[in-house]
């Protein structure tokens, strides 16, 4: 689904990605898990487009996205939740929803969206920032299932969020793979990685340092948390 | 009074029409247009010499020069304003600053600085009884029109998909490029689109006050005033101030007309004091 | 030093010269540097650009052609160069461009200067650098007065003369109870307080002057203003100049005011502004004027051959440019030398007559010069036969009433 080959990204004179290589299979859940500043954040803008001094490749099922602007990559099936969740304070809940074009041949209807997240339905028509921390998480990424996405960029959808609606937000990874969704997530909750997640990748230093699998990442779930300084 | 407030109204009016182009262009550009009284002033000077060179009257000028005008604007987005976005904002303010002192001296070399001549419509040359009070058709004409425009542009902002797209480029362009909305295809006709209604503002200037190069630039700083109070960036809290500013600014000049010319600044600095953001903008929109 | 003891050793030289030789002849020895320099100081990008601007310049240059042809080879000055600068309106600049003017590019005289507080600043160079400035633009009466200097002369107009034109002939003409607006700085505050005197001493009162934003385009709260004042005035009297001017004027034909028995007196009126609104929003309204160009053939046929050379009718201003510099020249002949001590004396207490000013006295206690004036009206356009053909001349204000006593309150 998505290739990322040497994958090198600087924010000045620093570099913060260091030819980094990974590959995420088509319906599959894949974590980047990492300290605080290893480039996981970053390592998703540039698949998303958003991060100018790149060098490396990409591309989605085949399609070479290094050239291309960000609505574009879009458009061939990528959605992006964002860290801080990006919802509009000028668009209603509901604006909010229709805002991106449907990209992918089986979206998320409405009645779906509304069904799986009816809190969203009840607040439709209120300003998106109204919306309690939980509510616009739900928001980001009732989004991006609007439109189909094939690959779904996730960026610590469960941080500062109570353990309940962690939960909620599991169930809703693992309803959106089984409809065949890719995603590729950004997680220091190794618990919460390990429950929804195929395969790990560890970054440090903006670095691939290893690949894991839910059996490791289990085996060495202590040395991971002391990685993690958490 | 009430006639004096109605009065301060119609000033709002140019304000207001002023403001909402300047806080469009600024959300959706994040630049701060300094040629907008330019544009103002061409807009006079287009109904001027359509009628005085082609025999082209006030209601036919009233929609060929906003819509020239308009695509003037959007030709200038796309050969020289685009080239600084991602600069710093500093290089968008001598861009326009540099635009509004050439497009001035560009009149002033073929016009001269004396003021032109422009009749009113003969349609509006009467007074209308207002029930308290006469008034001058034309200046009524001039609020009802640039209320319907404002009503208009706020309805076009709030209820439809453009609106909507424009309301998210203005508030998150970079995630609103990433969930695949082309934004910069939107920033030409937006950019042209405030022009206009510079434009359009000039026409209904035309009859009531002196055409000259220099007109625009003594208003304009009275419209940046209006637009950091009613919020930089926010196009309902620049209308609302656009009229306040006429309502405060009428009755300041009748009451204490040793401060009409600072007042309105005054009144900016007391709101910037209490709500650094303006009337209506959003604090973190400032950041 | 070394310049100036060479120029008095010129000066000299020329005045034994012309002692022995009979006359002034065409000789250059008497004329510093080398030839007479005039350089016209006025705005030349800014409001006062069109009616006076790079025109009056152009004037200059038929001063000197004029002169040139009336003295031939028997001209003082043979070497006379036109030199201008734009000071844009802004005092500083003003100041500046005048110290250029005098120590670089050598003039020998300034002329124009628009705009009371740039006069001022360049008057104060003058006195510092002795060196001779005769103002044209500015209409402050502080030049010939607490400000005034041995190198400084006024030329054309001032606020007394234009407020005892029109404010006393209005007043006394039947409009008793006045309502002035004027805009907020200087030249407004100057000519509030002498219309307000004027009106005074001819018998009216005023109910209320109100000062406005300057520059201003919106005037609608004064004009919704005066119906209801009380008493209700019958004249407004308006003060603005330039775009203001045509501003207020445009909204008081809006509001109709005339419709409600307010008359409109204007304070500073130029023939450019009359243009800019067209006559019919003027009609009737009387002011005064330093000169008119179609006021008698000797105006016209130099209105004529300034038109040749601009393409436009003069405004006063481009007369009195003319008028200012002619005179100089004249000053210059009668002296025999450029040299200003020499010059002023020359100046101080002429009396002339040229096409600008009639009756004309240079007055020596505080150089003013004393001119007729015309109190003027502007013609519907059925009475225009031809452009700019605006103006109907009601009298002539004499020279000696014209322009306030002196007062004493100017030490040389």
């Amino acid at each position: 689904m998505l290739t990322v080959e040497n994958l090198s990204a600087w924010y000045g004179e620093a570099q913060v990605l260091r030819e980094v290589s990974l590959q995420v299979a088509e319906g599959e859940i894949v974590t980047l898990v990492g300290r605080n500043g290893a480039g996981k954040t970053t390592l998703l803008r540039c698949v998303m487009g958003l991060h100018a001094r790149v060098g490396g490749a990409m591309s989605l099922r085949g399609a070479d996205l290094t050239a291309l602007p960000p609505h574009r990559r879009a458009r061939l099936g990528i959605g992006w939740v964002p860290d801080d969740r990006g919802v509009y304070a000028t668009l209603s809940v509901e604006e909010n929803l229709l805002l991106p074009p449907v990209t992918g041949p089986e979206p998320w209807s409405m009645e779906e969206i509304y069904a799986a997240f009816p809190r969203l339905k009840e607040r439709r028509r209120s300003p998106g920032t109204r919306l309690s921390g939980g509510e616009q998480q739900m928001l980001a990424m009732a989004r991006v299932l609007r439109t189909g996405s094939r690959l779904l960029l996730c960026d610590e959808p469960t941080e500062g969020l109570a353990p309940v609606i962690v939960e909620q937000i599991g169930d809703i990874l693992r309803q959106v793979k089984d409809r065949g969704v890719t995603v590729l997530l950004v997680e220091q909750n190794v618990h919460f990685a390990a429950s929804v997640a195929d395969r790990h990748y560890l970054l440090a230093e903006g670095r691939v340092v290893d690949a894991l699998d839910n059996a490791e990442v289990r085996a060495r779930q202590d040395e991971l948390l002391e990685h993690l300084g958490i | 009074m009430i006639e004096q407030a109605f009065n301060g109204l119609v000033g709002g009016a140019f304000y207001a029409l002023l403001a909402l182009g300047l806080a469009v262009i600024f959300g959706m550009l994040g630049v701060v247009n300094f040629a907008h009284g330019a544009f103002y002033m061409l807009g006079a000077f287009g109904a001027f010499i359509l009628l005085d060179s082609f025999g082209i009257g006030f209601w036919a000028a009233l929609v060929i020069v906003p819509v020239l005008l308009g695509l003037v604007g959007m030709a200038l987005e796309r050969l020289l304003i685009r080239r600084l976005s991602g600069l710093d904002p500093l290089y968008g303010f001598l861009l326009t600053f540099g635009l509004a002192l050439i497009l001035q001296d560009l009149v002033r070399r073929q016009y001269g600085v004396q003021s032109q001549q422009y009749a009113r419509p003969e349609l509006l040359g009467g007074t209308l009884n207002l029930g308290l009070f006469d008034y001058p058709a034309y200046q009524v004409f001039v609020l009802a029109l640039s209320a319907v425009v404002c009503g208009a542009v706020w309805l076009l902002l709030t209820r439809t998909k453009i609106g909507m797209i424009v309301r998210a480029s203005t508030e998150k362009p970079e995630l609103t490029r990433a969930l695949g909305i082309d934004v910069s295809r939107w920033v030409t006709p937006v950019f042209g689109f405030g022009i206009a209604l510079a434009g359009l503002a000039g026409v209904l200037a035309a009859p009531m006050r002196a055409i000259n190069p220099l007109m625009g630039g003594d208003l304009i700083i009275v419209v940046f005033a209006v637009v950091v109070i009613g919020g930089l960036g926010s196009v309902f809290g620049s209308v609302a101030a656009g009229f306040l500013i006429g309502l405060v600014s009428a009755l300041g000049n009748l009451y204490v007309p040793a401060l009409s010319q600072t007042l309105v600044f005054i009144l900016m600095a007391a709101v910037l004091l209490w709500r650094p953001a303006g009337l209506f903008g959003r604090q973190e929109g400032l950041t | 030093m070394k310049a100036k003891g060479l120029s008095i050793a010129v000066v000299t030289a020329g005045a034994l010269l012309a002692g022995c030789g009979g006359g002034p002849g065409g000789g250059g020895g008497k004329i510093s540097d080398g030839g007479v320099t005039l350089a016209v100081l006025n705005d030349q990008s800014a409001v006062y650009a069109d009616l006076s601007g790079k025109n009056s310049v152009t004037a200059v240059e038929m001063a000197v052609a004029d002169y040139k042809a009336k003295y031939g080879d028997k001209a003082v000055a043979d070497k006379i160069e036109v030199i201008s600068a734009d000071h844009q309106n802004k005092p500083d600049l003003a100041n500046s461009k005048a110290q250029e003017l005098y120590d670089r590019r050598r003039a020998d005289v300034i002329l124009d200067v628009p705009s009371s507080a740039a006069a001022l600043a360049v008057a104060t160079q003058a006195k510092a650098k002795k060196k001779i400035f005769i103002d044209i633009g500015a209409a402050t009466t502080e030049l010939e007065g607490k400000q005034c200097n041995k190198y400084t002369f006024h030329y054309g107009y001032n606020t007394y003369m234009l407020a005892n034109g029109t404010g006393s002939t209005v007043t006394a003409d039947g409009a008793k109870t006045w309502y002035i607006v004027y805009p907020d700085y200087a030249f407004g505050q100057d000519m509030n307080k002498s219309f307000t005197a004027a009106i005074q001493k001819a018998g009216g009162t005023v109910v209320r002057s109100d000062p406005t934003p300057f520059p201003n385009d919106n005037f609608s709260t004064f004009l919704l203003k005066a119906p209801n004042l009380n008493p209700k005035p019958q004249v407004l009297g308006t003060m603005q100049a330039g775009g203001d001017l045509v501003n207020l004027v445009k909204q008081y034909n809006e509001y109709k005011l005339q419709d409600k028995g307010i008359d409109l007196a204007v304070g500073l009126m130029f023939i450019t502004d009359i243009h800019s609104l067209g006559p019919d929003a003027l009609a009737g309204t009387t002011f005064t004027d330093p000169w008119y160009w179609n006021a008698n053939q000797q105006n016209r046929a130099w209105a004529d051959k300034f038109m040749a050379k601009t393409g436009t009718r003069p405004s006063f201003a481009h007369a009195a440019n003319y008028s200012a510099a002619l005179q100089y020249l004249e000053a210059v002949q009668r002296a025999g030398t450029d040299d200003a001590d020499a010059v002023v004396k020359e100046l101080e207490g002429h009396t002339f007559n040229d096409v600008f000013a009639d009756n004309a006295t240079i007055r020596a206690e505080d150089h003013l010069l004393l001119h007729d004036v015309e109190l003027a009206q502007v013609k519907p356009s059925s009475e225009v036969k031809e452009p700019w053909d605006y103006e109907k001349i009601l009298k002539t204000i004499p020279a000696e009433q014209a322009f306030q006593p002196a007062d004493g309150s100017c030490r040389l």
